[in-house]
């Protein structure tokens, strides 16, 4: 079945195999390989990106389902070596990743929610940060880090619209 | 003479983990990402009986499927040997299956009579596609004949049971003790007190969030094999593969760690496909690549803990424990893993007494094989058994003789002044202050409070309960000779290698391999701060055989009391060599040179100086060296310490049971530990915070749950519980700091530590909910069906 999408701000056309799920696209047809695969059911989080702005598991996905959408995966949010986005570099700073596996589809998940709370000018609480994270799991961390790098960047983005 | 360097300028400081960008962008290449060209993909097919005699395995119609390029079973590799075991039950008698070489064997690459577990690997596909090896393996048809099933280490010792092995009667691996069973059991006798216990310390799966993968490639050219492999000990993995399974030369093999997406025990071990892929590289002269799946984790890679356990402690009225005595029934699961014998025993069995002064002890373990999954060690492994037992007792103990839980244990600990503390179990504790640990965390818990807030809760429906857990962990594996009497058939050295390049600039190349701790930050701190220069200038490099020196590994939270301790000799070599050189450059007597802030003066005389570039270049150039100063600055050391060191603290967690649900909520959970010095707090910080989540779904969710065919029922995870963000409390964390004598960093293990109090602390405060119910015990994972079933007065079987 050909197939056309925007992925990263590219247009790419393919022809997707029947079943194709997006994150096998993404991974071994596109060479995305920042979008991982940690199980087999839906429920570690690892392979979330953006579809139309909203985060999603893209090994729920199928590819055909996509068709015409815009994907952004964590490729998408900065070019290779370059400068971290407000919600990377608060994750940095709060050391939010160790082995670093969950931490892609970490920052495109909540990466919706940063934004979604830039946008209405709130910031989430913790107890609503840590529900949202529920669908990705961390076996490093314990999460605490994580939720503060949210904290750090949620407040970073607030102070950015107070200063402009 | 070299100056002391003063105070730390960089080691004990949080900077921020130079790893984390790249793994922030998702640029990190972890074995999965690998795509060699003209990469073939493997699929393996577990065995669907956990024990069975296999009759055929029809494979016509699979290599009949597109794309597919080879089919093989047991028979196509007779001649690789079976994987070896390396850490057997020291000191005693112990039975494994054969090896050629006479060694301890575990499993073959792939089983071709009797399969053992469910996933057991019977069989292996290649083809061009992951899909193409998918379909595949679902042609395959095997034939089973099944055979009766054991999965618990008590049944499986029992007469008449399944028998797994022919070269282990009655499937026991080993019947192993420490300590003084006639003294233990005469204190026992004579006690004024005894409380007894049977536990279930539950089988618990790892679960890594990367799943384990491999990439062989064979050069035909040159006949060198290479494995990419999520690997804890790439070079551990070098030569027990090379030497022990493919009986090929050890040049002729590299290991390269890439990005490893964590491991918690799981990682270290040989697994078959780790051969499978060369052999299969070999053959069909194209890299092999093999990619688990959740699924196929969950029954091919090793699990954790499962102990059952009849553990008794005596005491006087007065609160003072006089014995401890343990009799353990351990479940290794089908196969030996590559050091599981040792982890069921030596580090549960010695770990016993935790932080208390006992002055009779006693532990037995029956190791037993069963039809499960191999069992291998789990992030806090042995010591987090232990401490559960202990602590389980010491709160029976106090209810027992009416006393308050914390003042019993404020009577037993080692007292500070008794360093170091040969603990009648096989440990002698290195440094250690447990009086102020313990009251520091108490403190910190509003542990007087207590019955206040108790009261509070239950006009909110609420049973609050209140857990304390102290813990003593082993770490620093260690002193090779010490190891080989606990039965390790191996060095657990560990090595680093500092090269000052002319401009100034350095690398550090460890032996150990990162699973996610930070490596390339904590040596770049380690060697920075032993310098006197700026980090930035310092450069980390690990992971591969062909250019790191030898080490065993990250495991046991050893990497920074063992590798870093090597960082900081090897650089301290380099200064003393710096010193000497810079003599003849600065044209004064070697006494006349003082080393200080990355650079060399002259005693009294600071403008007669060289900074650490222009030494550096000077050393490059060699020129006017005297024939004993070789050029260049290039050093390395291996560091095998003179003993173990033992990292220790208490936590205390604080849940609400609801009366209604059974439902538990951890509302607070204070953790004070000692590590020692610490090189990088920020990292510490993040190991400790995941270290007790862990430890908490031990407690309340996980457990690796087989039926009475072997089958685990808890096979993804959608059925295996593992910890969300909603199920993290709040932590409140402190330290208190006694550095280790037997490195020269004062460092002790830190990665996994906090993962071994949890499980008991969050007991014991259920426990403490319940108690007014005449609840003495419930068994993990805290589920609310039985922690409800308990406030109902019911039994939780």
């Amino acid at each position: 079945m050909d197939i056309s999408l925007n992925v990263n701000g590219s247009d790419r056309q393919f022809s997707a195999e029947p079943g194709e799920l997006l994150v096998e696209r993404l991974r071994d047809g596109l060479g995305l390989t920042g979008t991982k695969v940690g199980c087999d059911t839906g429920q570690c989080g690892t392979c979330v990106v953006r579809l139309d702005g909203r985060s999603v598991k893209s090994c729920l996905v199928l590819t055909a389902s996509a068709a015409g959408s815009e994907v952004t995966t964590v490729e998408g949010l900065t070019p290779p070596g370059g400068e971290l986005t407000g919600l990377q570099e608060a994750l940095r700073q709060e050391h939010g990743t160790q082995c670093g596996f969950c931490t892609p589809g970490m920052v495109m998940a909540l990466g919706e929610l940063v934004d979604k709370a830039a946008q209405e000018g709130t910031a989430p609480t913790e107890p609503e940060i840590r529900e949202w994270l529920t669908g990705n799991l961390c076996r490093c961390t314990g999460y605490h880090s994580v939720v503060r790098g949210v904290q750090r960047a949620c407040a970073a983005s607030a102070a950015g619209r107070q200063d402009g | 003479m070299t100056a002391p360097t003063g105070e730390h300028r960089v080691l004990g400081q949080p900077l921020d983990s130079r790893e984390d960008p790249q793994l922030l962008r998702g640029e990190a290449t972890y074995v999965a990402d690998i795509d060699l060209p003209g990469t073939a993909h493997m699929a393996i097919l577990g065995s669907t009986h956990a024990h069975a005699r296999i009759l055929d395995i029809g494979t016509k119609a699979a290599e009949a499927m597109p794309g597919v390029l080879k089919v093989a079973t047991a028979q196509d590799f007779a001649d690789v040997m079976p994987l070896p075991c390396i850490w057997i039950p020291g000191g005693v008698e112990s039975h494994f299956p054969p090896h050629p070489y006479g060694l301890p064997g575990a499993r073959p690459v792939l089983t071709g009579d009797t399969v053992r577990h469910v996933g057991d690997p019977i069989a292996v596909v290649v083809a061009e596609t992951p899909r193409e090896a998918a379909a595949a393996l679902a042609a395959l048809h095997v034939e089973y004949e099944p055979l009766p099933v054991v999965t618990r280490a008590d049944e499986a010792l029992a007469p008449g049971a399944p028998q797994l092995h022919e070269a282990v009667p009655g499937n026991l691996n080993a019947y192993w003790t420490c300590g003084d069973k006639d003294r233990t059991d005469a204190a026992i006798a004579a006690a004024e007190v005894t409380v007894e216990l049977d536990l279930v310390n539950q089988r618990t799966v790892n679960s890594p969030i990367e799943p384990r993968g491999a990439v062989g490639h064979y050069d035909p050219a040159t006949g060198d094999y290479t494995l990419y492999a999520s690997t804890q000990g790439p070079h551990n993995h070098r030569f027990l593969l090379s030497a022990l399974v493919l009986g090929i030369p050890f040049n002729k093999l590299r290991v390269i760690a890439p990005t490893v997406g964590g491991s918690f025990g799981t990682k270290g071990y040989l697994y078959p496909d780790m051969a499978l892929v060369l052999l299969l590289s070999k053959e069909l002269g194209r890299p092999v690549k093999w990619v688990d799946t959740r699924t196929g984790l969950m029954n091919s890679t090793v699990q954790g803990r499962d102990h059952r356990q009849h553990v008794t402690l005596a005491g006087t009225r007065d609160g003072r424990i006089t014995a401890v005595r343990c009799t353990s029934w351990a479940n290794l699961g089908a196969y030996p893993s590559t050091i599981g014998p040792g982890v069921a025993t030596a580090l549960m069995g010695r770990s016993i007494t935790g932080m208390y002064q006992i002055d009779a002890a006693f532990c037995e373990v029956h190791a037993a094989f069963t039809n499960t999954v191999p069992l291998g060690a789990q992030r806090g492994s042995g010591r987090a058994e232990a401490a559960f037992l202990m602590e389980r007792l010491v709160d029976r103990y106090a209810a027992e003789i009416g006393m308050d839980p914390a003042e019993v244990r404020r009577r037993n600990l080692v007292p500070a002044e008794k360093f170091p503390y040969a603990n009648g179990l096989g440990w002698t504790y290195d440094s250690g202050n447990y009086r102020e640990n313990f009251d520091k965390a108490l403190e910190l818990a509003g542990y007087a409070d207590m019955p206040a807030r108790k009261a509070e809760a239950r006009t909110r429906g609420k049973r609050l309960g209140v857990g304390l857990a102290t813990y003593v962990a082993v770490c620093g594996v260690g002193p090779s000779t010490r190891m080989s009497q606990e039965g390790m058939l191996g060095g657990t050295w560990e090595s680093a290698n500092i090269r000052v390049h002319p401009t100034g600039e350095v690398a550090v190349t460890v032996g150990s391999a990162s699973t996610g701790q930070s490596h390339h930050t904590v040596f770049a701190q380690v060697a920075a701060d032993e310098f006197g220069i700026d980090p930035a200038q310092v450069r980390v490099y690990q992971g591969d055989t062909l250019k790191a020196p030898y080490g065993q590994g990250t495991y046991g939270s050893r990497s920074y009391s063992m590798a870093a301790p090597a960082v900081a000799l090897t650089a301290r070599k380099i200064k003393a060599k710096m010193v000497r050189a810079g003599a003849v450059f600065l044209g004064v007597p070697e006494d006349r040179v003082v080393y200080a802030d990355g650079r060399i003066h002259e005693a009294g005389n600071p403008a007669n100086a060289k900074t650490f570039a222009e030494l550096a270049m000077a050393m490059w150039y060699g020129w006017g060296l005297p024939p004993q100063i070789e050029p260049a600055l290039d050093e390395t050391t291996h560091f095998d310490p003179p003993d173990f060191n033992y990292p220790f603290g208490t936590h205390v967690a604080v849940v609400e049971v609801d009366e209604l649900t059974g439902e538990t909520e951890v509302v607070a959970y204070t953790a004070v530990d000692d590590a020692g010095n610490i090189g990088n707090p920020a990292i510490v910080r993040g190991q400790i915070e995941g270290s007790i989540l862990h430890g908490l779904g031990q407690a309340l969710m996980e457990a690796a749950v087989y039926d009475a065919e072997g089958r685990l029922l808890t096979s993804d995870l959608t059925r295996y519980a593992l910890p969300r963000a909603t199920d993290a409390p709040f932590f409140l964390l402190d330290k208190t700091v006694t550095p280790s004598p037997h490195n020269p960093l004062g460092a002790k293990g830190a990665g996994e530590i906090a993962t071994v109090p949890p499980a008991a602390a969050v007991t014991n405060a259920v426990v403490d909910a319940l108690s007014d119910l005449g609840v003495q015990h419930i068994d993990m994972p805290l589920t609310p069906e039985k922690v409800w079933r308990r406030l109902r007065g019911e039994d939780d079987q």
